[in-house]
């Protein structure tokens, strides 16, 4: 691996299923010890592009390239430093998941045997790694496959959607889980179509919307363009207290479809509104956090296409015309 | 989830760890296959019924006063040990040498489309090619060693359970001990190039189908109609291009003067099935769809 290369670079990338452009011109990078998120809904073409990152399936014009090595020029060693898996893992359900990890370090060569106990420590299996996989849950699957990727002590990590299907609880452990591995100076690149999820986790983030890029760039600069939060706000006195929002800036207050007001403003400014509330003798009865700033601003560019002038310059019709990645270099000690 | 994460650091160029390239990575996932059906319950206990069942059979052969006189050999199985494996040769060319090899090849491809593991292996650095000659490998290595446990478990129940007297051959002439020992396991050894011919079936219908009864039943029943063609004395010229007739080629050597047309022709028809096979499902594997796996 040469110095400065990425870890992922897509140019032009596009791959069709007959009359269905999956994903469509994409431009994409990420620089090594990075984290970085994709993030879109279902059928916006993140696991396609994956796929074509693993090389399961070939591009149609444009070129993806891993460490600077495409498939056609590398085949499968294309993939060597590179570790993940797409939608769920999957193991040999009448194999113990140590035994699952014995085979699959055998075929990875080298001393990655070696390392199996460390890394079912890591992803908190240790305890069950003797019992069959058949009998593991859906989110012990989800870590045993972190902990087969890690086997292959990877330079660039690939989740998709890790968090897909497991409960509270699951998603909990694997968000605390991607986290401790992104801190640990490993690149990765996280799929997901949950925005709290990549703004926990992620430096960068591409959003893809029906195959395209709808923005690219850093998460700071995306939550500087969201729009303001929205809260369902109920009061002692509703016509009172919508009628004093006209005396304070940067607030709007409308009434709610569910009944109750809509309040849209910045912490501060809607800090100032309610304590105006009290001195005016309208009682709060309940604040609720409708939509947060950053999943407001994925809807619009996810839903609408654009960011209706809040994400003006960064979002982007469908290649790299707005904001690029930069490169971070995460080397933090693990917990 | 308190242990410390180790990758490697960022902080210079990071170092991809060296991995085997080209054939070295068909022999890395062909050792990978090897300690897969290593672990399988099916494969240990198939190589255990291939050693002791003849053993039974000999014993449960020894009990009985009417013997199998419609079978070659049949008759001479009290007579001489070395009847028994010859006898057990012609009865497993039946049905029993398809349903040992695809209980392996049959399923080798299909059990991954199974247990979606396909996607598992591949973004490991393997190509469907390594992995396809892998596997392919891994079952003629059980074809081999299943053949190899069948014929040595034969010979020594026979020789131990029966004794060493000479063999007579099918042309009437006795056969000393050591020379009879020999012609057996040479016997034994000319049903290997139908049997990989039959591994290939089962391969290929085992990547066609993405099933793994289909892989191992499938192939059974083929044999068993090319058994039923050539019992209905059919065309010669079919009968001789069917995949169970070379499993007979072994009686050329058994003669007084061997002849060995058939042998030559029954191995060119294996290899014909094999090549033919492993071509279809080669292509079948490259070309598939394995998104969903």
């Amino acid at each position: 691996m040469v110095d400065g290369v990425p870890a992922v670079e897509a140019v032009g990338l596009v791959k069709r299923f007959g009359g269905l452009t999956a994903v469509d011109h994409v431009d994409l990078r990420v620089d090594v010890g990075e984290v970085y998120g994709i993030l879109g809904p279902n059928g916006a073409g993140k696991t396609t592009f994956l796929r074509m990152l693993f090389g399961l399936i070939r591009p149609d014009a444009g070129t993806l390239r891993v460490f600077g090595r495409t498939w056609a020029e590398a085949g499968p060693t294309t993939l060597d430093g590179v570790a993940g898996f797409i939608e769920s893992p999957r193991f040999y359900p009448y194999l113990s998941g140590r035994r699952n990890l014995m085979l699959l370090a055998g075929l990875d060569g080298g001393d990655a045997d070696s390392h199996i106990d460390q890394v079912l420590d890591v992803v908190d299996l240790a305890d069950r790694a003797g019992d069959k996989v058949g009998g593991y849950s859906f989110g012990m699957r989800q870590r045993l496959g972190v902990a087969a990727s890690l086997l292959r002590d990877p330079q660039l990590l690939v989740l998709d959607e890790p968090a897909n299907g497991l409960d509270p609880a699951g998603i909990r452990d694997m968000r605390a889980l991607v986290t401790r591995l992104a801190g640990s100076g490993l690149t990765v690149l996280l799929s997901s179509h949950n925005m709290d999820e990549v703004e926990e986790i992620c430096d960068n983030v591409t959003i893809m919307r029906t195959g395209r890029v709808a923005y690219h760039g850093s998460i700071d600069e995306l939550r500087a363009q969201a729009p303001d939060p929205s809260h369902r706000l109920a009061t002692s006195d509703d016509d009172h207290a919508l009628r004093l929002s006209a005396e304070h800036h940067g607030v709007s207050v409308t009434a709610h479809h569910a009944g109750g007001l809509a309040l849209r403003a910045q912490t501060a400014d809607a800090d100032g509104y309610l304590i105006a509330l009290g001195r005016a003798g309208i009682a709060v009865r309940a604040l609720h956090l409708e939509i947060a700033p950053l999943e407001s601003l994925f809807f619009m560019l996810t839903e609408t296409g654009s960011a209706a002038g809040s994400a003006s310059g960064s979002a982007t019709g469908s290649t790299s015309a707005g904001l690029r990645p930069r490169s971070h270099n995460v080397t933090g000690a693990t917990p | 989830m308190t242990a410390p994460v180790t990758t490697t650091s960022t902080d210079g160029p990071a170092m991809v760890r060296p991995r085997p390239v080209g054939r070295g990575r068909v022999i890395t996932a062909y050792r990978w296959e090897i300690a897969k059906l290593a672990a399988q319950a099916r494969t240990r206990a198939t190589l255990a019924v291939c050693l002791v069942a003849p053993f039974v059979f000999v014993v449960l052969l020894d009990r009985q006063d009417r013997l199998p006189k419609d079978t070659l050999y049949g008759r001479w199985v009290h007579a001489s040990g070395f009847a028994t494996p010859l006898l057990i040769l012609g009865f497993a060319a039946q049905w029993v040498f398809p349903l040992l090899t695809c209980l392996v090849a049959g399923d080798i491809f299909a059990s991954e489309d199974q247990h979606g593991t396909w996607k598992t292996i591949l973004t490991r650095s393997h190509s469907r090619s390594q992995i396809f000659w892998a596997k392919t490998l891994a079952a003629t290595t059980f074809a081999t060693a299943v053949l190899t446990v069948l014929a040595l478990s034969c010979l020594t129940a026979g020789v131990l359970l029966v004794g060493h007297q000479p063999l007579e051959s099918l042309s009437g002439t006795l056969l000393p001990a050591g020379r009879a020992a020999g012609l057996v396991l040479a016997a034994w050894a000319t049903a290997l190039p139908p049997l990989l011919g039959f591994t290939a079936l089962g391969i290929m219908i085992s990547v066609l189908t993405r099933s793994s009864p289909a892989g191992i039943v499938g192939p059974i029943i083929l044999g068993l109609l090319m058994q039923l063609y050539a019992f209905l004395n059919g065309a010669d010229a079919i009968r001789h291009l069917l995949l169970v007739t070379p499993f007979d080629a072994w009686h050329g050597l058994l003669a007084a003067h061997p002849y060995y047309g058939p042998l030559r022709d029954g191995t060119l028809v294996s290899a014909g099935y094999l090549v033919l096979c492993l071509a279809v499902a080669f292509t079948a594997l490259r070309r598939r769809d394995i998104t969903g796996g």
